[in-house]
């Protein structure tokens, strides 16, 4: 009597536990439909989820096989997913377009696929659209093809015609079955190119990468590299074929040829000099080391570069990623085309500029140049003369003990001086922003400060010292406010300009910074 | 219905604008069902009207010099070089006009009244904070007029003065006057969470002047004070999206675009749209690092994403003219964008 009572409640707690953790039904219908086209036409097809299979073939209509998906955690959403997710064929005979539609702003506990396999007439024009597929596969295709998709791996097979494929995230397979007779342009953000090709093949080459490689078994004649771009000819040349993997890379195979047997384009160019974007035509690395005892070299492309310690001079080159050195105890020169920099303490001379981005540097204790086309410069202490520049973005020193020439096209200049320096040559430009200069009372220099704005009621001049002298003239549309004289008797000469700020002298107790010693 | 006591005091609020609008309402409604409101409210406005006519009188010497060495002794002079503002609008004019009413019958009064020694002492207007209407909340908006009687003989704590101006109307009446700019410092005190601050801090980084030099300290306020708040509420997000859009100053712009990659859990459509907009046009390829890396960091954690987003980083993967530290940051975003 007891396990009859109990088999029961077993079962239903059992089926409640399944659907509370999150058990989840599936189901699938087919539509096949059939169209008939004019053989000079389009087809257009336009699905979100889902695979498309577009195949050529000698029929003279466009046939139709569509399985839709819907994945539902119970029946009501499941039959809100089936009510949703439709299936819609439009266009004439001329252009057909065949769209799976999804309401805006669907419940995301249900989702929904529809896989297509299309068979079209071979001459037909392709243009598919795609978020999200296992596959997109175009193959024995005549007309010209488009592929606009996001993720998933697009295969092209025996297409003919003019091609230009894009995918965000997915792979592509390019599978000539004959030899090249129209412009190709494929294009891949991250993830790789194949491209497989008759040996007999006439083309123009050009790829292009920044994180991977060029790779080929095809003999490249005339081959150069025009910045990041690599053109080339493979045969007698003839159309183009583009090939772009930003983040992944391009392999270009003669059919008949092993992919191991792929060199790349950039080992093969002959040496001549060196050009700062040269670091942009090596494969990509990224390097993390805790220390290196003596001297550091490396170059890359797209490479984030963190280092705990060089114990000699460092030399740092790259395309484009994050560099961080702790310490550096010779000289430090970093150039990267673009990424921030954050620089520890650097005992001997330092060069380091970036294309764009912030620039941190925790102590340049024989001073150098830091420049950035753009961002941030920020140096806690700076030991000897030092030359910041900015295209556009704050400079910030928190103590200088040595000249000083810090200019910005926008941003705010604030520079504190060592206390322990009665004087110290200061140049700070500002072309949109404000200058504040922190020094101690006893500071002494000869102040030659000018703001240049157009609204003299709003930017001022504050000079925390006496002796200063104080002009305003009218200069166009503009009013130019100069502040000269001597305080505390004369010194090293302070230039300030500013325009459309403010510029500030501050006479305040600064406390000393003490940088620890190397060990 | 307010009582015509707190219609009366609202008064030079309503008479300058400064009212918010709900009270503005209700005290019009009230003015015009009440004879006694009516007439003291056309007093007012007469009054005003009269103020405007005024014509600027020489100050006589004596007065000027007593005026100055009460107010602002040699001794104690600041050692700055100041230029402030000067021709603010014509209704602190206006308003400043009373204050020296007040000022010039309290000065008669002085004098013909028994000889009381005033001691000098440090700064405070007091008496504005006694005038203040008994409103449930302060208004910072507000313009104060305040009527003659209000005003302390006690002149403590240093009370900044500018723009001081003497008027003698008429000289036979042996009143005069004395204008000037006061700035009554105001400090806030709040929850960053508290919407009166929310809406203070909008203010600030919105409406300033574009010149002006507190903008980017007030983002560098803005950012250390709200990334310590959890949920920093979408009105600052929002502010700071406007700065991006609009701040002339590049280095505001990158500041903003910065500050707002820190408060990614309160982003709205409108500034991931302002992120977008910048690392689509934004000249400065700082301002474009700190929008992608913003809307990177938005699309690992799977934040509100539109096809605008998705397109724009598309394109600036591609671009090949684009800083390429811009493209390989498109290109990570893109990476972890799951179509939806």
């Amino acid at each position: 009597m007891k396990l009859t009572v109990r088999l029961p409640i077993a079962v239903v707690a059992f089926l409640s536990a399944a659907q509370l953790f999150g058990a989840s039904f599936a189901t699938s219908s087919r539509v096949v439909r059939e169209f008939p086209v004019d053989p000079a036409g389009s087809v257009w097809i336009d699905n979100p989820f889902g695979s498309i299979d577009v195949i050529g073939s000698d029929s003279n209509v466009i046939s139709v096989t569509a399985d839709r998906i819907i994945t539902a955690p119970d029946a009501a959403m499941m039959k809100e997913a089936s009510d949703a997710v439709a299936m819609s064929f439009e266009g004439d005979t001329k252009v057909r377009l065949i769209r799976t539609l999804l309401p805006p702003g669907r419940n995301a506990r249900w989702s929904a696929a529809v896989n297509y396999v299309i068979r079209i007439p071979r001459s037909l024009n392709v243009k598919i659209g795609s978020k999200s597929a296992e596959h997109i596969r175009v193959s024995h295709v005549n007309g010209s093809v488009t592929v606009n998709g996001f993720s998933g791996t697009l295969i092209m097979e025996g297409v003919v015609g003019a091609s230009a494929v894009s995918m965000v995230n997915g792979r592509i397979i390019y599978d000539y079955t004959q030899r090249p007779v129209a412009r190709a342009q494929v294009q891949a953000v991250n993830a790789d190119i194949d491209m497989y090709l008759p040996a007999n093949s006439n083309f123009d080459w050009v790829a292009n990468t920044i994180n991977g490689d060029i790779l080929t078994t095809f003999n490249v004649r005339a081959g150069r590299f025009n910045d990041l771009v690599f053109h080339g000819v493979i045969g007698s040349g003839g159309p183009t074929i583009n090939t772009e993997a930003l983040m992944g890379r391009v392999l270009l195979l003669s059919k008949g040829s092993a992919p191991t047997d792929a060199q790349s384009v950039r080992s093969s160019m002959p040496e001549r000099p060196r050009v700062p974007n040269d670091v942009l035509l090596q494969p990509a690395k990224k390097l993390q080391l805790p220390f290196v005892n003596g001297e550091f070299t490396f170059a890359g492309s797209v490479a984030d570069v963190t280092v705990g310690e060089v114990r000699g001079n460092a030399r740092i080159e790259t395309g484009a990623g994050e560099i961080e050195l702790g310490a550096v105890f010779g000289q430090c020169n970093v150039t990267s085309l673009g990424g921030p920099l954050n620089l520890g303490d650097i005992m001997g001379s330092l060069f380091a500029h970036t294309g764009a981005g912030d620039i941190i540097v925790r102590a340049a204790r024989m001073g150098g140049q830091v420049t950035t086309d753009g961002g941030i410069v920020r140096v806690i202490y700076a030991g000897g003369p030092m030359t910041l520049r900015s295209g556009g973005g704050d400079i910030i020193v928190r103590q200088f003990s040595a000249m000083m020439d810090a200019q910005t096209t926008s941003g705010d200049v604030t520079l504190t001086g060592d206390p322990a320096q009665k004087s110290i040559p200061v140049t700070a430009r500002t072309q949109q922003g404000n200058i504040v200069l922190n020094v101690t009372p006893r500071f002494a220099a000869d102040i030659d400060a000018t703001i240049l704005t157009s609204d003299p009621d709003v930017n001022e001049m504050h000079i925390d010292f006496n002796g200063i002298t104080v002009r305003r003239e009218q200069v166009g549309n503009k009013t130019r406010i100069r502040a000269t004289g001597k305080i505390n008797g004369g010194g090293e000469r302070v230039e300030l300009y500013a325009e459309e700020g403010d510029i500030h002298i501050s006479a305040q107790n600064i406390a000393p910074m003490r940088l620890a010693n190397p060990k | 219905m307010p009582d015509c006591d707190a219609v009366r005091e609202n008064m030079p609020l309503l008479l300058t604008e400064s009212l918010d609008p709900a009270r503005r309402e209700v005290a019009h409604q009230h003015i015009e069902t009440c004879p006694l409101c009516v007439a003291e409210w056309s007093s007012y406005q007469e009054t005003w009207q009269l103020l405007d006519t005024l014509p600027a009188v020489e100050v006589p010497v004596r007065v000027k010099q007593r005026f100055l060495a009460e107010v602002a002794p040699e001794s104690i002079k600041p050692n700055v070089v100041p230029f402030r503002r000067r021709g603010a609008a014509r209704w602190l004019a206006q308003a400043a006009a009373v204050v020296i009413i007040a000022g010039g019958a309290f000065y008669g009064g002085h004098r013909s009244a028994p000889s009381t020694q005033l001691t000098p002492t440090p700064a405070q207007v007091t008496a504005i904070q006694q005038a203040m209407p008994a409103a449930p909340f302060y208004s910072i908006a507000e313009s104060r007029v305040l009527p003659a009687a209000s005003i302390s003989p006690q002149i403590e704590g240093r009370p900044d003065i500018q723009n001081v101006q003497f008027t003698d109307a008429s000289p036979s009446n042996q009143q005069i006057g004395v204008s000037f700019d006061i700035t009554s410092h105001v400090t806030v005190t709040g929850r960053p969470t508290d919407k009166s601050m929310v809406r203070l801090l909008r203010y600030v980084l919105e409406n300033e002047d574009k010149e002006s030099p507190s903008r980017s300290r007030a983002i560098d306020w803005v950012r250390s004070t709200y990334s310590h708040v959890g949920n920093p509420d979408p009105e600052i997000t929002e502010a700071l999206a406007n700065v991006l859009r609009n701040d002339e100053h590049q280095g505001v712009r990158i500041k903003a675009a910065d500050t707002l990659q820190s408060m990614q859990s309160t982003m709205t459509d409108g500034t991931r749209d302002a992120l977008v907009e910048a690392l689509k046009n934004d000249p400065n390829p700082a301002v474009r690092i700190k929008a992608v890396e913003a809307l990177a960091k938005l699309a690992r954690s799977g934040g509100n994403l539109n096809p605008d987003m998705v397109d724009t980083l598309r394109k600036k993967a591609s671009q090949g003219d684009e800083n390429v530290y811009v493209r390989v940051k498109a290109a990570e975003a893109l990476s972890s964008i799951q179509p939806q």
